[in-house]
C-alpha cells in the first residue's frame, strides 16, 4: 500500500484578539498525514492544539484571526485559511470528521441516537432511507455494542460517557471521513471508560483504514495510540517524528520536561516509625443521598500522624463524598469521624469550627475554590478572619510568609485569581489552608486539572511542605501514577467501601482485589 | 411518571381549596355587614323594610350561616362553589354563574386570538431576530420589542381606536362581539404581550446556539437549516411553560382591553361591577380566575412532561449492553 | 464577565431616567403653573406655548400636573418595588439556605398560592370590598410582588451553595454570616438589579392600567394614573389631555426597560461561532 498524503498543512498562523490585544496562538504549523496513519498532536493546555483542530474544520470562534495558512486534503481540495468565504460543507463531515471531548454535549439531548445518524446520512445522500439502520447497527457493531438496536431508540442521557463517546465516534465515521480529528476524546471519561474507548477506537481506525489525527496531554495514551508524534509547546512545533523514536531519544527540551515529569519516582521515604496514635479515625462511616442510594457503606479506617495516604477510585466510588465528609462539610448518616479521639460529628457551630480548622482541603478546581473578587494575600489571611485570629498586622505577615513558602512571588501576591495561573491559584489554595496549622490536608483531586509539568511542581511542593509542617495528607485521586510518587499507603475505593488498603508498594507491584488488578489494568505504562 | 402526574395533581388540588379560603378570608374580613354586602346597601334600594327584602335578608342569612362558626361558612361556601352557586347580581338580579356562561365566549375569543397573534409573531420574529443576531434587522426587532414592552395596553388601544374608529371610520364602535371587531382588540392584547415571547425566543435560540452539539452538527457538515432545527427544537421546549405565565397576564390585558373597545367579556363585566359593588359578581369572578389560572398551570406542567423526553422516561440503559 | 465599552440601549436607558427624574424631582424650575389651579376659560385647550401639554376639563395645566404627579407615582413605585425586593430577597434567601425543611415547603405553597392570584384579580376585589385608592393598590403589590424575586433569588442560592467557594470557605470556617455575604450575595446582586429594573416598568405599567380604569388614585391628586382616568371621559374629543401621563409613563418604562437590557447584555454577553 502506497503511502499518500492524506492531509498536509502548511504555514499555520492563528491568533485571538482578546479586549483590545492580539495574544499570537499558533506560530508557523506544518506537517503532513499520511493514509491510514495515526498522529498525536501533544501538548499541555495553551499549547494550540485544539486550535489546530478548530481551524482546519473552520470552528474558530469570531475573535480569531487566521493570518496564514494553506490545507490540502485527500489530494485535490486546496483551501487557503486566509479566506473569508471558505466552502466548509465541502470538508466537514465527509472528509474531515471530529470528534469531541465531551460527548454527552455533544448529542442533541432532544433526538435520538437514531434521528442523530438518519439526519447525518440523508443530508450527505449516502447510501438510501433504508440503509441507514443497518449502517448504523454495523458500525455501532465494530465499537462494542452487542444491542445496537436499543442504543439507537436511546436518547443521549440514558448512556453512559463512554457509550456517548462511542456512539460520536460511529456517528463521525459513517460519513466515511479520510480523516477523523479526536480532540482529547477521553479526557472527560475515568480510567476503565478511557481504556475501553481507546482501544476500539484504535481497532476501528485500523479496520476502516482511516488516518487519525489524535489530539491529547496524556504522554502515555500518545504513547498507546499514535505511530508518529507531534510535540507542542505554545504554538510552536516543538518535536515531530516516529513515537517510539522520539519518547526514547527525545531531541526537544521541553519533550524531555514532559517526559521526566510524567515519570516521577518516589523521592519521599516513608518515615520512620509512624507514630501509633491515628490522628484521624473514621468508624463504621455510612453516607446516603436517600434510601436507595448509598454512597459510602460502613468504611473503617485511621490516618497516622505525618502519614500520607492515598485513596483510588473510579469516579462515583465515593471517594469525593468522603473527603468531604472527613472535612466536615458533609453530614452523614451514621458513624463516628475522630479527630486525635474526639469524635467531630455532632458538633455543631463556633466548637465544631474550632475543631475542624485542623483538618483542611484543597480542591481540583483551584481557581473556583477561590473568590475572583480578592488579592491572593486577602484570600490567604481569609481563614484568620473568620476565626477572629492575631490582628490585622500578624495576620499579614503570616499570609506573606506562607506565600512566599509556595512559590508566590511578591508581584503576584496582589492580583487577583482571574490574573493568575490555575498552578498558582492552587498554591494560593495550599497556602491559605496551611494559615490555620492543621494536621490533616485532604486533597480532593488537587492535582488532576493541572498540566502535567506543573502537577509535578504541587506536588513536589507538597512534599516539601509536609516535611516541614508535619501534616498527614489524604491524597483522592484517580492516577496511580500520582499516588505512586506520594503515597506511603495506598487504599482503593469501591462503590462506597475499601477493597483493599496496604502499603503503596503492595497494593500497586500485586493488587490482591480483583477490582485492584482491573485499575492497574487501565494505566498505560511508558 | 405516573407518579409525579398524581403528585401535581394533588398540589393542584390543595393549591386551589388554599386559594378559595384567602379568597373567603379577604371577602369576611372587608368591612360592613356581610349580608348588606351581598344585598347592597340599603340607603340605595328603595325596597327596605318590605317584606321581599326581609325574606331576602333571612334567606341569605340561612344560606350564609352566619350564626355557625368560620369553618362551617367556609365549608358551606366552598360547597355552593362546586357545584357553581356563585350567588345573585345586585344590579340586575340575575345568577352570577350564568351571566358569566353568558359572557365567557367573546373572552375565550378575544384570548384565543390575541395568544394566536403572540404565538405567531413572537415565534417568526424571535427566530429572525437570532438568525441575524448583532445585526440591523435584529436591532430593529429589539427595538420594536422594547418600545411595545413600554407603552400601556390600554394607550396603544385608546390610539388605534382614535385612528380607526374615529377618523376613519373602518372600526364599529358597539357592544357586540363578532368576529369583525375582534382584530382590533386582538391586535392590540397581541402587540402588547408579543414582546415578551420574542425575547424569550431569541434568548433561548442563542444559547442553544453555543452548546457542544451545536458545534458537533456543524463539524458534521451540517447544513444551516438542518442546525436551526437542532437548536429550535431546544430552544423551543421552555417556551411552554413562558405561555403559561403569558396567560396570566392575558387575564390582566384582556380586562383593560375590554373595557376600552365594549368587548362584552367577563373582564369588562367585572370591571363594570366593582364600580358598581355587585359584590357577589365579583366574588364569583375571582373564583372563576383563580381555578382556571391553577388549572392552565397544572396542564401546561403536565404538557412540558409529555414532550421532554428527559422527564418522561429517567431509565438509563444497562452497563451490561456494552463489551467489557 | 466581560466588561467591554457599556452597550449603547444601557446609556440610553440610564440617560432618560435621569432627565424624568430631573423633571419630576425639579418641578417648580420648569413650570409655574399650580398643579391644583383652575382656569375654567382655557379647558381642554390644546398644546401651546403657554400649556406645553394643555390643559384638562378642569382647566388645569396638564404640563405642572405631570410634573407634580410624577412625585406621587415615581416616589411610590419605587418604593414599593424596593420593599418587595427587600422581603423577596430575604425569603428567597432563607428559604435557599435552608431548602427542604418545612419553612421551605411552607413558603413554596404560599407562592403557589399567591401566584393563582393574577395582579388585576386582587387588585379588583381588594379595591372593591376596601375602596379604590392608590394605597389600597400599593397594599395589593406589597403582598404579591415580592414572588419573582424570591423565587429568583432562591435559584441562584440553590446553585451556588453547591460551589467550590462555597465548601472551600466552610473548610476555612466561615459561619453562614461569612457565607452569606462574601460568597451567596456577591452573585445574587447583579440578576436582582436586572430584573428589579424590569419588575418596575411592570410595576407602573400595571397600577397606571388599573388607575386609568378608575381603581387606583383617585382625583383631584395629580398622579399619572388618576390623570389618566379623568381625561379618559373626553378622549375623543381632546385626546392631548392623556398626553401628558401616558408619554411620561411610556418614557420612565422604556428607559427602565433600556436599562435592564443593557445591564444584561453588559454582563452576560453570547459569543458564538458563525455558521
Amino acid at each position: 500500500m502506497e503511502d499518500k498524503t492524506i492531509l498536509h498543512l502548511q504555514d499555520l498562523c492563528v491568533s485571538y484578539v482578546q479586549t483590545g490585544h492580539e495574544v499570537s496562538v499558533l506560530k508557523n504549523i506544518s506537517f503532513s498525514l499520511k493514509e491510514g496513519e495515526v498522529l498525536s498532536l501533544l501538548g499541555e493546555s495553551g499549547s494550540g492544539k485544539s486550535t489546530i483542530a478548530k481551524t482546519i474544520t473552520g470552528l474558530l470562534p469570531p475573535s480569531a484571526r487566521i493570518k496564514s495558512g494553506a490545507l490540502t486534503v485527500a489530494g485535490h481540495l486546496r483551501v487557503n485559511l486566509t479566506q473569508r468565504a471558505i466552502l466548509w460543507n465541502k470538508i466537514r463531515g465527509t472528509v474531515l470528521g471530529m470528534v469531541f471531548q465531551d460527548a454527552q454535549l455533544a448529542l442533541n439531548p432532544l433526538f435520538t441516537i437514531k434521528e442523530h445518524f438518519r439526519e447525518a446520512l440523508i443530508t450527505h445522500k449516502i447510501g438510501r432511507a433504508s440503509d441507514v439502520l443497518p449502517t448504523a447497527a454495523n458500525l455501532l457493531k465494530l465499537l462494542g455494542f452487542t444491542e445496537p438496536g436499543k442504543v439507537l431508540s436511546s436518547y443521549p442521557f440514558q448512556l453512559s460517557g463512554g457509550m456517548c463517546q462511542r456512539v460520536c465516534i460511529a456517528l463521525t465515521l459513517c460519513l466515511r471521513p479520510s480523516v477523523l480529528i479526536a480532540d482529547e476524546p477521553t479526557s472527560a471519561l475515568d480510567a476503565t471508560s478511557q481504556k475501553e474507548v481507546i482501544s476500539l477506537l484504535k481497532n476501528v481506525q485500523r479496520e476502516l483504514g482511516v488516518a487519525m489525527l489524535f489530539i491529547t496531554h496524556d504522554i502515555a495514551v500518545a504513547n498507546a495510540v499514535s505511530n508518529r508524534v507531534m510535540v507542542l509547546n505554545e504554538g510552536n512545533i516543538e518535536e515531530v517524528g516516529e513515537t517510539q523514536d522520539v519518547f526514547s531519544r527525545p531531541a526537544a527540551e521541553y519533550t524531555q520536561k514532559l517526559l521526566a515529569a510524567h515519570s516521577i519516582r518516589t523521592t519521599v521515604s516513608a518515615p520512620q516509625g509512624l507514630d501509633a496514635k491515628p490522628v484521624i479515625d473514621v468508624v463504621d462511616l455510612n453516607k446516603a443521598y436517600s434510601k436507595n442510594n448509598s454512597v459510602i457503606k460502613d468504611l473503617c479506617f485511621s490516618i497516622s500522624e505525618k502519614e500520607i495516604i492515598g485513596v483510588l477510585g473510579p469516579s462515583g466510588c465515593g471517594k469525593s463524598t468522603l473527603a468531604k465528609c472527613i472535612a466536615g462539610i458533609e453530614p452523614i448518616n451514621s458513624g463516628e469521624i475522630l479527630y486525635r479521639g474526639k469524635n467531630l460529628v455532632h458538633l455543631r457551630g463556633r466548637m465544631k469550627r474550632e475543631l475542624c480548622r485542623h483538618i483542611q482541603m484543597i480542591f481540583q478546581d483551584a481557581r473556583a475554590s477561590l473568590n475572583p473578587r480578592y488579592t491572593a494575600i486577602q484570600l490567604v489571611q481569609e481563614p484568620l478572619n473568620y476565626l477572629n485570629i492575631g490582628n490585622k498586622k500578624s495576620r499579614k505577615n503570616k499570609a506573606s510568609t506562607l506565600l512566599k513558602q509556595v512559590g508566590i512571588d511578591d508581584a503576584a501576591k496582589f492580583r487577583r485569581p482571574p490574573q493568575l495561573s490555575t498552578g498558582q491559584c492552587q498554591r494560593i489554595a495550599i497556602a491559605r489552608a496551611l494559615t490555620l496549622d492543621p494536621k490533616v490536608l485532604i486533597c480532593d483531586e488537587a492535582v488532576s486539572a493541572l498540566d502535567v509539568c506543573v502537577q509535578t511542581q504541587i506536588l513536589e511542593l507538597l512534599v516539601h511542605l509536609h516535611m516541614e509542617y508535619g501534616f498527614a495528607i489524604l491524597m483522592i485521586s484517580h492516577d496511580i501514577r500520582v499516588l505512586r510518587y506520594l503515597c506511603h499507603r495506598i487504599a482503593v475505593m469501591q462503590c462506597g467501601a475499601f477493597c483493599e488498603i496496604d502499603s503503596t508498594d503492595a497494593v500497586l507491584s500485586s493488587g490482591k482485589s480483583p477490582h485492584t488488578k482491573r485499575l492497574l489494568e487501565c494505566v498505560y505504562e511508558m | 411518571m405516573c407518579k409525579t402526574v398524581f403528585r401535581r395533581l394533588i398540589g393542584a388540588v390543595i393549591t386551589l381549596f388554599c386559594a378559595t379560603l384567602v379568597l373567603f378570608i379577604i371577602i369576611r374580613l372587608a368591612p360592613g355587614d356581610p349580608i348588606e354586602i351581598m344585598l347592597g346597601r340599603p340607603g340605595d334600594l328603595a325596597i327596605k323594610n318590605t317584606p321581599a327584602y326581609e325574606a331576602r335578608v333571612a334567606e341569605l342569612h340561612a344560606q350564609l350561616g352566619l350564626d355557625q362558626d368560620m369553618l362551617t361558612q367556609y365549608g358551606q361556601w366552598l360547597k355552593r362553589l362546586v357545584s357553581l352557586e356563585l350567588g345573585t347580581s345586585i344590579h340586575t338580579g340575575r345568577e352570577v354563574s350564568i351571566e358569566i356562561a353568558e359572557r365567557i365566549p367573546a373572552t375565550l375569543m378575544l384570548s384565543l386570538a390575541a395568544i394566536l397573534i403572540q404565538l405567531v409573531s413572537g415565534v417568526v420574529f424571535g427566530i429572525i431576530s437570532a438568525i441575524r443576531a448583532g445585526k440591523i434587522l435584529d436591532h430593529v426587532i429589539r427595538l420594536f420589542c422594547v418600545f411595545f414592552a413600554s407603552v400601556p395596553a390600554f394607550v396603544i388601544g385608546l390610539v388605534l381606536l382614535m385612528f380607526f374608529a374615529v377618523t376613519y371610520h373602518i372600526y364599529e364602535i358597539s357592544g357586540d362581539a363578532n368576529i369583525y371587531r375582534l382584530w382590533l382588540p386582538a391586535i392590540t392584547l397581541g402587540l402588547v404581550s408579543a414582546p415578551q415571547l420574542i425575547r424569550m425566543v431569541r434568548a433561548n435560540i442563542l444559547s442553544e446556539l453555543g452548546q457542544t452539539y451545536i458545534v458537533s452538527a456543524i463539524s458534521r457538515g451540517l447544513p444551516k437549516k438542518q442546525i436551526m432545527r437542532h437548536a429550535l427544537k431546544n430552544a423551543m421546549l421552555p417556551i411552554v411553560t413562558m405561555m403559561a405565565l403569558s396567560f396570566t397576564n392575558l387575564i390582566a390585558g384582556s380586562v383593560v382591553i375590554e373595557s376600552i373597545f365594549s368587548w362584552p367579556g367577563i373582564g369588562n363585566y367585572a370591571m363594570n361591577s366593582v364600580l358598581l359593588h355587585d359584590y357577589p359578581v365579583i366574588q364569583g369572578y375571582a373564583v372563576i380566575m383563580v381555578s382556571v389560572v391553577i388549572m392552565a398551570n397544572l396542564l401546561v406542567e403536565l404538557l412540558y412532561m409529555l414532550i421532554d423526553p428527559r422527564l418522561r422516561n429517567r431509565s438509563r440503559l444497562e452497563r451490561g449492553l456494552e463489551n467489557e | 464577565m466581560s466588561k467591554g465599552k457599556p452597550p449603547l440601549n444601557l446609556i440610553a436607558g440610564i440617560v432618560i431616567i435621569s432627565v424624568i427624574c430631573v423633571l419630576v424631582m425639579g418641578a417648580p424650575v420648569f413650570t409655574h403653573y399650580n398643579p391644583l389651579e383652575q382656569y375654567p376659560e382655557e379647558r381642554l385647550s390644546t398644546l401651546s406655548k403657554a400649556h406645553l401639554l394643555g390643559t384638562d376639563r378642569f382647566g388645569r395645566d396638564i404640563f405642572s400636573r405631570t410634573l407634580y404627579g410624577g412625585r406621587t407615582t415615581l416616589a411610590s413605585s419605587f418604593l414599593a418595588l424596593v420593599c418587595s425586593l427587600v422581603l423577596g430577597l430575604l425569603i428567597g434567601l432563607t428559604t435557599g439556605m435552608f431548602s427542604g425543611t418545612i419553612f421551605d415547603i411552607i413558603v413554596m405553597r404560599i407562592v403557589d398560592v399567591l401566584m393563582a392570584f393574577p395582579f388585576m384579580v386582587l387588585a379588583m376585589i381588594i379595591t372593591a370590598l376596601f375602596g379604590t385608592s392608590l394605597m389600597h393598590l400599593l397594599f395589593v403589590v406589597a403582598i404579591i410582588w415580592w414572588v419573582p424575586f424570591a423565587r429568583l433569588t432562591r435559584s441562584i442560592v440553590l446553585q451556588v451553595k453547591n460551589e467550590t467557594s462555597v465548601a472551600a470557605a466552610k473548610v476555612l470556617g466561615a459561619n453562614t454570616r461569612a457565607i452569606i455575604f462574601r460568597e451567596l450575595l456577591p452573585k445574587v446582586i447583579t440578576p436582582i438589579l436586572i430584573l428589579a429594573t424590569f419588575e418596575l416598568g411592570t410595576l407602573i405599567l400595571s397600577i397606571s392600567a388599573l388607575s386609568f380604569l378608575g381603581l387606583g388614585a383617585q382625583p383631584p391628586n395629580p398622579e399619572w394614573g388618576s390623570m389618566l382616568a379623568d381625561g379618559r371621559a373626553h378622549f375623543f374629543q381632546a385626546p392631548h389631555v392623556l398626553l401628558g401621563p401616558a408619554l411620561f409613563i411610556v418614557l420612565t418604562v422604556l428607559g427602565l426597560n433600556f436599562m435592564g437590557e443593557g445591564l444584561r447584555d453588559y454582563l452576560d454577553p453570547y459569543e458564538i461561532i458563525k455558521l
